[in-house]
């Protein structure tokens, strides 16, 4: 019977299938799924056809609106914050004249640390009863309050950026310490014979040079985002109320908390839009900066 | 007035010294080469002068300001690199006018200024592009270009040729050249290419070993070398070079080989004396071949054996040997020579130069 099949595709056969049974296969039953009302509580609805009703009922619930929005507000602040912090964690490392390799493998040790145990660490931390930072703010005289970090809906938010920044910022730093070693270092005194101040030469030369590096990180980063879980589990469970509850913490409580499967996958493929149109700016505007710098890789 | 002066000028890194406490002034408009081998320190004395280092002691003035403690933005310089250090993200317009542009100067000058600086290296054609689109030869102008739109006091070149290929590399020489004349500034330019800095520049400092060995026109320091340094250093090929002993009247070589004592030298050595005996290529060649007849007093002949020729074309490099080992001459008119030949070659020793064996300085000074 493989008489019939021509050469070419008889070779690629063994990686067509392979490919079709673990990712087409899954995906478009995924898909499919999305189309019905399927419960993992009752497997027959799975073949029930319920056509665009799932999407409907997604696109005018405010909930799931509240949810994407909010993730797309944390990942602009942690996204900001962490390029922010790592560009002056990088510049500061790499001003260092010793101990620059002990500096750049204690700033990774943030990503060695699993998400969850990082929750639970940020979690006892906030914690307005014995929490660490409540704790230093009552010594220190700046309050007298207990402060409800995890329970007010704003605060948690705060918190819970706090913790993605702290456990990431490391990502840029790397990206950007790499992007400034391996900077030629005459652009820069080009600069400065020129005219430029420190604040100029960073601006015009330094971090022109560093953006594709930046870039990199963000797409890195906005993915990681943008699928934000772990952390924010533990330390609200997208709580008090829902007011700190993101894409994917709707959509697994959705699937298995609620068992709604059908629904839940089809907000994870509006979801996934979001991740695709975020890789999709980073990548340009990475192409962009690589052609500016004239970079040849 | 652009005059440049280093005094006591000290460079350390650490408990290492680099630059040992050198002057040296520069009038101005003058071009001025720093030359030497590899870690002589002119490149850092450069650097200092651009204020990219720290002094660590010593004093620079540019004009009648002492500079040592002015950022490298306040001292109206311009600098060519090495590696061009263009800006890769700026257009060729954008690289030339980014200095005036952080000045805060008019569109229009900085316009002006750009497009003038662009037609004096012919650059008009490549004003829109980026650095990553141009050739070596190029970017080296566009770099040249970023300096000239400054009108500094003084430009400073580091070593700017060493990253072209041959050819390019005697253009843009001549384009360096061409520019000096025509921006009439001060120029300072380092190089270990003796060639580039006999033939562009006013004075040549020659630097060893973080000591100035010798300053001097291209003129004097190609005939009149202070030290034996700068006599095997400038010049190519080199000046052949041999320690010998003064014995009655003669020059005794190791092997046994001797030369008459030039006479210039008669009362400046003592019998027993061991100096070193220069003589450049052109003052030995085979009798009937050099620059003159070679029946004057002062040339001496000896029989030799030829041990490569090297021809190029209206004149051929001989290598003979002599006391011992090879010596270059220049045959001019040459004509075809085997290996192992016979050869009577003439020395004219009125052009000879003697240097201490101890302290390596010219005994003619």
């Amino acid at each position: 019977m493989f008489r019939k099949i021509s050469p070419p595709v008889l070779l690629l056969l063994p990686a067509i299938i392979v490919l079709v049974a673990v990712v087409l296969f899954p995906l478009l039953l995924s898909l499919y799924s999305s189309f019905t009302p399927f419960r993992l509580t009752k497997p027959a609805s799975l073949f029930v056809w319920a056509g665009f009703r799932n999407y409907q009922r997604i696109l005018t619930d405010w909930v799931f609106w509240a949810a994407f929005l909010r993730t797309v507000v944390l990942l602009t602040i942690a996204l900001n914050l962490e390029m922010l912090f790592g560009l002056g964690l990088a510049m500061l490392v790499n001003k260092a004249t010793y101990g620059k390799r002990a500096l750049r493998t204690a700033m990774m040790f943030p990503m060695m640390f699993s998400p969850v145990l990082v929750g639970f660490q940020f979690k006892f931390m906030f914690n307005d009863n014995v929490g660490l930072i409540n704790n230093a703010l009552q010594s220190l005289g700046l309050t007298d309050q207990a402060i409800p970090w995890l329970i007010d809906g704003n605060l948690a938010l705060f918190a819970i950026s706090v913790a993605e920044i702290w456990s990431s910022t490391s990502v840029f730093a790397i990206l950007i310490l790499a992007g400034l070693l391996a900077m030629p270092q005459e652009p820069v005194e080009a600069a400065r014979v020129d005219g430029c101040t420190p604040w100029q030469t960073f601006r015009y030369v330094t971090w022109p040079f560093l953006m594709p590096f930046a870039y990199i990180a963000m797409t890195i980063r906005s993915l990681d985002i943008a699928r934000a879980y772990d952390i924010v589990k533990i330390m609200t469970d997208g709580g008090p109320a829902r007011r700190t509850e993101l894409i994917w913490t709707l959509v697994g409580r959705t699937a298995y908390a609620d068992a709604q499967m059908g629904l839940a996958t089809a907000m994870a493929y509006i979801s996934i839009i979001l991740s695709i149109v975020f890789t999709i700016y980073f990548f340009r505007k990475l192409a962009a900066a690589r052609t500016q710098i004239g970079a040849e890789w | 007035m652009a005059q440049v002066s280093l005094k006591k000028l000290v460079k350390r890194y650490g408990a290492l010294e680099i630059v040992h406490g050198i002057d040296l002034d520069i009038k101005d408009k003058e071009f001025i080469a720093l030359v030497g081998p590899s870690g002589c320190g002119k490149s850092t004395t450069l650097r200092m002068i651009a204020g990219l280092e720290d002094i660590s002691g010593g004093e620079i003035s540019i004009g009648d300001t002492v500079v040592n403690d002015l950022p490298p933005r306040d001292r109206n310089i311009s600098m060519v690199f090495q590696s061009y250090a263009l800006y890769p993200h700026m257009t060729v317009r954008e690289n030339m006018g980014f200095s005036l542009k952080i000045a805060k100067r008019s569109q229009a000058e900085i316009d002006e200024r750009v497009n003038e600086a662009a037609k004096i290296l012919s650059l008009e054609a490549l004003m829109e592009r980026r650095p990553a689109q141009l050739s070596g030869g190029q970017r080296q102008r566009v770099a040249m270009g970023r300096a000239i739109v400054r009108q500094p006091d003084v430009f400073l070149f580091d070593e700017p040729l060493s990253n072209l290929d041959a050819k390019l590399r005697t253009q843009v020489r001549t384009e360096i050249k061409r520019l000096h004349a025509k921006v009439q500034s001060t120029m300072i330019y380092v190089t270990h290419d003796q060639v580039e800095a006999m033939t562009l520049a006013d004075r040549i400092v020659i630097m060893r070993d973080g000591y100035i060995e010798q300053v001097g026109t291209p003129d004097e320091v190609f005939k009149k070398p202070a030290t034996r340094f700068v006599a095997g250093f400038i010049g190519s090929p080199p000046m052949n070079i041999e320690e010998a002993k003064v014995e009655a009247g003669k020059l005794v070589f190791k092997n046994g080989d001797s030369l008459p004592l030039p006479v210039q030298f008669k009362d400046r050595v003592k019998d027993g004396q061991q100096v070193v005996f220069g003589l450049r290529p052109d003052d030995i060649f085979p009798t009937g071949h050099g620059l003159h007849s070679g029946e004057d007093a002062d040339v001496h002949h000896n029989e030799v054996s030829v041990v490569i020729t090297e021809p190029l074309g209206n004149e051929t490099l001989v290598f003979v040997e002599f006391a011992g080992r090879e010596w270059v001459s220049r045959m001019l008119n040459p004509r075809l020579l085997k290996t192992g030949e016979r050869l009577q070659m003439s020395f004219d020793l009125s052009q000879a130069h003697l240097f201490s064996a101890e302290t390596g300085k010219s005994l003619a000074l």
